[in-house]
């Protein structure tokens, strides 16, 4: 037995060192390793049915990575225009999202952390109770608001402003409302948490030199809530470029969200290695794009979390 | 207006824009439970009504649904918090360079898309499965099993970093102490660091049990056989929204104030109490505190009660009240409009089609009624109608006082309304 296991087993105990060691094993390499690994394996392999499986021919290849680029082979068109458009169009779109909610909530989080008072808890309470509400449902909520006869074109229509209802659905307006309003609650947490850390004093020293509010948080507030910010960022950016639920429900019948291709490569097409080859596509360029903008804004990976 | 007041203003308005875009939503599906259409909407207000609790309550694969997420949440709860805990020890005792590949690695899950779990769990354990050569239904394709490993994989996450917190508080020296006093290891964990962790765990419960149930992206794609609250409730939500699910969202939204209430108002009367205990004596303790202390600064504890008043006078009022004559009534109204269009449509068709014929020659309209009769009402203008078509003339008598087969006669008839609330 190797001298750190035999140092591990004496400071824990026999029985409560392997129920621990067992019970870490489990979740790291049984649940979080291997199956992201096995998915790796599984999407450079041809869709066969099953008892073709460890058969001559499954070996590896790179067709449903080429598919997402050049479409079906023999296919009338040079490249896989409607995916990549689906795609790239998703990327674009969270990171929109994610921006907007990094504007609509940086003032609230800088709020809350610095006022003191008892409504602050009674907001927070308010901030809360909606992220306890299921994600279905939160979409739900969104839809019938934008639906044809929702509130909004209730009142738009009633006060003149458009004559016929507007199709918020068709337009993705809804989309994204909806998910700005899933990860709201992500991106204001961590920026609270670590604004509430920051002494008031040092706003104070900035005001009494002749700082403008603006050059305040420019300069003091937002510099030291980096951490916080690229956390909320990564969360929502990552989580809405992953969302499901919302494009199903508010997405309008002519837009695809990427999660929604793998989706259908899985359920309708049961094509699961072409489903996790495109998964591997998603995971690969957001954790790049993630980590490409973490290194531009200097910020390391161990503040995400926190 | 000084530039102060102006910022002052513009706070207050950013919150209530921020507020309205948080609860608003919420607010607006509750209130569609009430409201007797058949698709969820505020407007037009028809009738209250509490009959979508019913058909809710009636709705098999909800019930079932709930059933099954309750089953989900359990198994869940048990293995992510359990799994978190042990991640969470580990992580303060791994070696420090291995520390932050480590934490990398454990906190990865909560980034990863919730649809790349779902289908890596789907995709290994169906590896594994046919590895050990077991059939479709074994256990290891049982898709409750599998929905609580691909929950646990990222809620795990979650309890680990409550956990965390808590634990760096924790003083190592106290398990040492009761090691040295002679107890065994699995004491000094049950005895004495299970009592410090019991209010982290029970939280990181609470939050395993939350995100178990409103899971959605990792369970679509691992739920096999027994769907999910969520699952069933996106179904529905695809293919054809009805206020039962607003009803089920206001049940989810008022338990959920619920307890918020109920957590913030305890915290608060602790915190009193602890105020009190300060500058109190111990023999004035418990006068001081007690009935007070809950009500008079405890703006929680208030509206905690006057929302277990408002939601007793609701069932109250929902057991004596019937909406069935407003939905009547809305429904006579509805009628009463529709035919009102109809009738307007053909009038105006008929007098198109007077035009029409006027102008493809006035001599020959007298004599061709009965092309038009096909609609059934494009030829009651014609002048020649009446002595044309017998069955027509026939059947417009009986149908004033009684039906309305023909579609436009008794509309305005006077005695139409009083004939229909009988």
């Amino acid at each position: 037995m190797p001298g750190f296991l035999k140092e591990f087993f004496n400071r824990n105990g026999t029985l409560m060192g392997s129920i621990m060691l067992g019970l870490v094993l489990f979740w790291v390499i049984g649940l979080i390793i291997l199956p992201q690994l096995s998915m790796l394996d599984f999407s450079f392999r041809p869709n066969l049915p099953p008892p073709e499986i460890g058969g001559p021919k499954d070996v590896y290849t790179l067709e449903n990575y080429k598919y997402l680029i050049y479409g079906p082979e023999g296919g009338s068109q040079d490249y896989n225009a409607v995916d990549l458009a689906v795609f790239y169009r998703t990327l674009v779109a969270a990171v929109l999202v994610t921006l907007f909610n990094l504007a609509f909530c940086y003032p609230i989080a800088y709020y809350l952390g610095q006022t003191k008072g008892n409504h602050i808890r009674i907001f927070a309470l308010m901030l809360i109770i909606p992220y306890w509400i299921n994600e279905i449902l939160r979409a739900f909520a969104l839809r019938i608001i934008f639906g044809e006869t929702g509130v909004f074109n209730t009142l738009l229509v009633g006060s003149g402003i458009f004559d016929t209802p507007f199709d918020f659905i068709r337009n993705d307006v809804a989309l994204y409302a909806g998910l700005g309003y899933a990860y709201i609650l992500l991106m204001i947490f961590p920026i609270y948490n670590v604004i509430e850390s920051l002494d008031h004093n040092q706003i104070e020293a900035a005001r009494d030199l002749g700082a403008p509010w603006w050059r305040i948080h420019w300069r003091v507030v937002i510099p030291y809530a980096k951490p916080g910010i690229s956390s909320g960022c990564t969360m929502v950016f990552m989580l809405s470029a992953g969302a499901l639920a919302a494009p199903q429900i508010l997405g309008g019948p002519s837009s695809l969200w990427f999660t929604q291709l793998i989706y259908q490569q899985f359920n309708d097409n049961s094509d699961w290695p072409q489903g996790a080859a495109y998964a591997i596509v998603l995971l690969v360029t957001c954790i790049l794009l993630v980590l490409a903008v973490m290194r531009l804004f200097k910020v390391n990976m161990g503040d995400i979390g926190k | 207006m000084n530039p102060d007041k102006i910022i002052r203003y513009s706070i207050w308005i950013y919150l209530a824009i921020f507020f309205a875009y948080l609860l608003g939503p919420l607010i607006i599906m509750s209130a569609t439970a009430f409201n007797s259409p058949g698709f969820p909407r505020m407007t037009p207000w028809e009738c209250l009504t509490f009959d979508w609790f019913g058909a809710l309550f009636r709705d098999e694969r909800i019930l079932n649904g709930i059933w099954n997420s309750v089953l989900v949440g359990i198994g869940t709860v048990i293995m992510s918090v359990s799994m978190g805990l042990a991640g969470a020890l580990m992580l303060t005792q791994i070696w420090p360079k291995l520390r932050a590949t480590y934490y990398t690695i454990i906190i990865a899950p909560i980034l990863i898309p919730g649809v790349v779990l779902g289908i890596s769990t789907l995709v290994f354990w169906d590896r594994i499965n046919r590895m050990l050569g077991l059939g479709a239904d074994s256990f290891l394709s049982n898709g409750l099993f599998l929905t609580i490993i691909g929950q646990s994989t990222f809620i795990a996450s979650y309890c680990m970093l409550v956990l965390v917190a808590r634990l760096q508080r924790y003083d190592m020296t106290l398990t040492e102490a009761a090691l040295d006093l002679g107890a065994t290891h699995a004491q000094a964990f049950r005895k004495v660091l299970m009592p410090f962790m019991f209010p982290a765990i029970a939280s990181a419960g609470v939050l395993a049990f939350l995100a178990s149930f409103e899971n959605y992206n990792t369970t679509t794609f691992t739920f096999g056989e027994y769907p999910t609250l969520t699952i069933e409730l996106a179904q529905k939500v695809r293919y054809g929204i009805t206020p039962a699910i607003s009803a089920l969202a206001f049940m989810i939204v008022a338990l959920t104030v619920f307890f918020a209430l109920v957590n913030e108002a305890n915290i608060k009367r602790k915190a009193l109490i602890a105020e009190a205990r300060k500058d109190a004596t111990v023999g004035e303790l418990a006068g001081k505190v007690e009935v007070p202390g809950f009500l008079s600064r405890n703006p929680a504890a208030i509206a905690l009660i006057v929302l277990l008043i408002g939601t007793a006078t609701v069932v109250g009022s929902a057991m004596a009240y019937s909406p069935d004559q407003c939905i009547a009534g809305v429904q006579e109204q509805k009628r009463l409009e529709t035919e009102r269009r109809i009738q307007e449509l053909r009038d105006q068709r008929a007098k198109d089609a007077a035009e029409k014929s006027q102008q493809e020659g006035g001599a020959e309209t007298q004599s061709t009624p009965k092309p038009s009769n096909n609609s059934g009402f494009g030829s009651v203008f014609a002048p020649g109608t009446l002595e044309g078509s017998d069955s027509d003339a026939g059947d417009a008598a009986p149908t004033d006082s009684g039906g309305n087969n023909s579609g436009f006669g008794n509309v305005f008839d006077p005695n139409a309304l009083q004939n229909d609330d009988n």
